[in-house]
């Protein structure tokens, strides 16, 4: 039988109904809790959507918490799905894990508390408000968004709603320590600037037509996306972005410019301070040495990309004159960025990579590629999340949707 | 070169070389500046797509007419949105246009089609924010689709203005579309609150929860009218 859950009949549900009444009640171990296990009542239910590569990853890291009972997983690939069900269900020495092929099934069950999601780009933006709106809250790998439309209406879901979203780049805060503290405890004095360098920008893909395995549900992979023929290399999970995976590719994602940009744009502004704030104005620069941008953010402070000889992470401050440290945010709870979400789920703080914070960092990545692709400078309004007085960007701001996927 | 690749478009299909289109790109971006150029280019567009060409010849011109089309595109992209395999990519063109013409065409289609591809316009319209079309849509929102009912109240939450919010308030909803109402009534309540309107998003929060909605939306509507006692 397909692992893929089934919804269960009525007459189905009855018959499970009247076993459990007449089972006997035994309190277990592990409904109690151990040492190691929170009791059953304490711990967050959680689920994960897009659970090949990345999420495997994600989803070891929730399942083998004592904090976490782990009880469902979507992907669109059978194989990817069993691969995960047998390895939750040989954690908890049981076969509970329930499968789903459509994530709007697994988002749909009241017993879930928290979901994770590790699709690729193009689908985020849709998970994560549609998981709000289900009362869920969030883990979402980055990058967090596809386009700059998205942004705003993931963060405003998650107000509205009351939940808990975090971005999921781990790096921001555990990568770069030798760039944030010095910055944060004032040795580098006043911050003037910081130069992230990374790419390569997505591309179109023209991939030829190859017959689609079966236990790929190839029209919900693309989802939002324009339709386009199956091919191993356009839905291929690996971390490249030259040619062989959707990182690589304009329709799924931004490739390195937003992939690892996530990660290095996060760190640059975290380390200079600005994560709460978007750029105002990105100043496209065609020099003899190289194309590169300089973004300005509204109290001043510059974040270079690809500037020629600038080193990756390089800060400009005033090293004479040094400030008074202030105190750098960190995790919540125990076990990275994951322990933090489930802490913030737990006490419902906000976590280190706060949906808003997330978008801030992408929207960078989203910004530089417009104005490269247009070639010239931009004027970006963060208060209408438009270009100032600039139809031909405001067009880049996002994309129709495929019928039937909507925000 | 520009000739050649038009010519490769008629019959581009996935797997062919993406770079022999390439000076199609460059002549874009070359012509940036040149009106006279641009307007050459965009009716060399516009007839690849009232050609044979292939689908993804088709798609391909879509896409660069999401950035320099201009109204003359709008009435070649207009009819192919009743084509199921055209229907997103002529969406993908007209949604972004800054075109008055392209919002009409969107408006006038909505009628005339069914199923998914109207469900994806009813979705452009709303990302267009397109207030002309709040009573189009609030007419939507019991169709006996319940996709189309959903999608419709999620058009009205992009539009979000007082309008929007009186059309949710008085729907008679298909039985799907409920929570995407509340959803879409939250929306309209918190541009409105943001922009001074307390009176307005007030009574959006109360009639939310006088009727013992999901707790999710009380406790959204609790929140909300917690909000407009601060403000």
């Amino acid at each position: 039988m397909n692992q893929a859950h089934k919804k269960p009949s009525r007459r189905t549900f009855m018959q499970t109904a009247g076993t459990v009444v007449a089972a006997p009640y035994v309190l277990t171990s592990s409904a109690l809790g151990r040492s190691d296990r929170a009791p059953a009542s304490d711990r967050i239910v959680m689920g994960g959507i897009g659970i090949g590569n990345m999420g495997n990853g994600d989803q070891e890291q929730f399942f083998t918490r004592g904090d976490v009972q782990y009880v469902a997983s979507s992907d669109v690939r059978k194989g990817v799905r069993e691969t995960a069900k047998a390895k939750v269900d040989a954690h908890y020495a049981n076969s509970d894990c329930q499968l789903y092929n459509d994530f709007r099934e697994l988002i749909a069950r009241d017993d879930i508390d928290a979901v994770h999601i590790a699709t690729p780009d193009h689908w985020h933006a849709i998970m994560v408000i549609e998981a709000c709106r289900a009362g869920k809250d969030v883990y979402c790998q980055k990058p967090e968004t596809r386009t700059l439309r998205e942004g705003p209406l993931m963060v405003e879901a998650a107000r509205r709603y009351a939940r808990i979203v975090s971005g999921g780049s781990q790096r921001v805060l555990e990568d770069y320590h030798n760039v944030v503290d010095p910055c944060w405890n004032g040795e580098l004095g006043e911050i003037r600037s910081i130069n992230v360098n990374v790419g390569p920008l997505s591309q179109p893909c023209n991939l030829p037509a190859e017959d689609p395995p079966d236990d790929i549900d190839w029209d919900l992979w693309l989802g939002p996306a324009p339709w386009a023929p199956y091919n191993s290399k356009r839905c291929d999970g690996n971390f490249g972005t030259n040619g062989g995976s959707w990182r690589s590719y304009i329709d799924y994602s931004g490739g390195g410019m937003t992939d690892w940009g996530a990660h290095h744009f996060g760190g640059a502004t975290f380390a200079i301070d600005v994560r709460e704030m978007q750029p105002k104005q990105i100043i496209y620069n065609d020099t003899a040495e190289g194309k590169y941008l300089t973004y300005k953010y509204p109290n001043g402070r510059l974040l270079y990309h690809n500037r020629p000889g600038k080193g990756h992470m390089e800060v400009e401050g005033t090293p004479d004159e040094k400030r008074e440290a202030k105190p750098i945010p960190t995790y919540k709870g125990t076990g990275g960025i994951y322990g933090d979400f489930i802490e913030c789920v737990k006490t419902r703080e906000k976590p280190f990579r706060d949906i808003e914070l997330a978008v801030n960092s992408v929207t960078v990545s989203h910004l530089g590629i417009i104005a490269y692709t247009l070639e010239r400078s931009l004027n970006w309004n963060a208060d209408t999340q438009r270009f100032s007085r600039d139809d031909e960007a405001n067009r880049y701001l996002d994309r129709a949707r495929r019928e039937p996927w909507q925000l | 070169m520009v000739d050649k690749a038009f010519e490769t478009l008629q019959s581009y299909d996935w797997g062919d070389d993406r770079g022999a289109l390439q000076p199609i790109d460059d002549a874009l971006v070359a012509t940036q500046h040149h009106a006279a150029g641009r307007k050459d280019l965009e009716d060399r567009l516009i007839a690849v797509l009232q050609s044979n060409a292939t689908r993804n010849g088709k798609d391909f011109v879509c896409r660069k007419l999401k950035v320099i089309g201009t109204e003359a595109s709008v009435p070649a992209l207009a009819a192919m949105l009743s084509d199921a395999n055209h229907t997103h990519m002529a969406r993908y063109a007209l949604e972004s246009m800054p075109s008055a013409a392209a919002g009409r065409a969107l408006r006038e289609a909505l009628p005339k089609l069914t199923g998914d591809a109207r469900v994806g316009v009813i979705g452009s319209l709303g990302v267009r924010q397109d207030e002309s079309c709040v009573a189009a849509l609030a007419s939507l929102l019991g169709d006996e689709d319940g996709l189309t009912a959903i999608s419709a109240a999620r058009a009205l939450a992009a539009i979000r203005t007082a309008e929007a919010a009186k059309a949710l308030a008085s729907a008679k909803p298909h039985r799907a579309a409920p929570r995407a109402i509340a959803d879409a009534s939250l929306a309209c309540a918190e541009t409105l609150l943001a922009a001074g309107n307390k009176i307005a998003a007030l009574a959006i929060y109360k009639r939310l929860s006088k009727y013992d909605p999901p707790k999710l939306v009380k406790i959204a509507a609790t929140r909300g009218m917690l909000a407009c006692a601060a403000k």
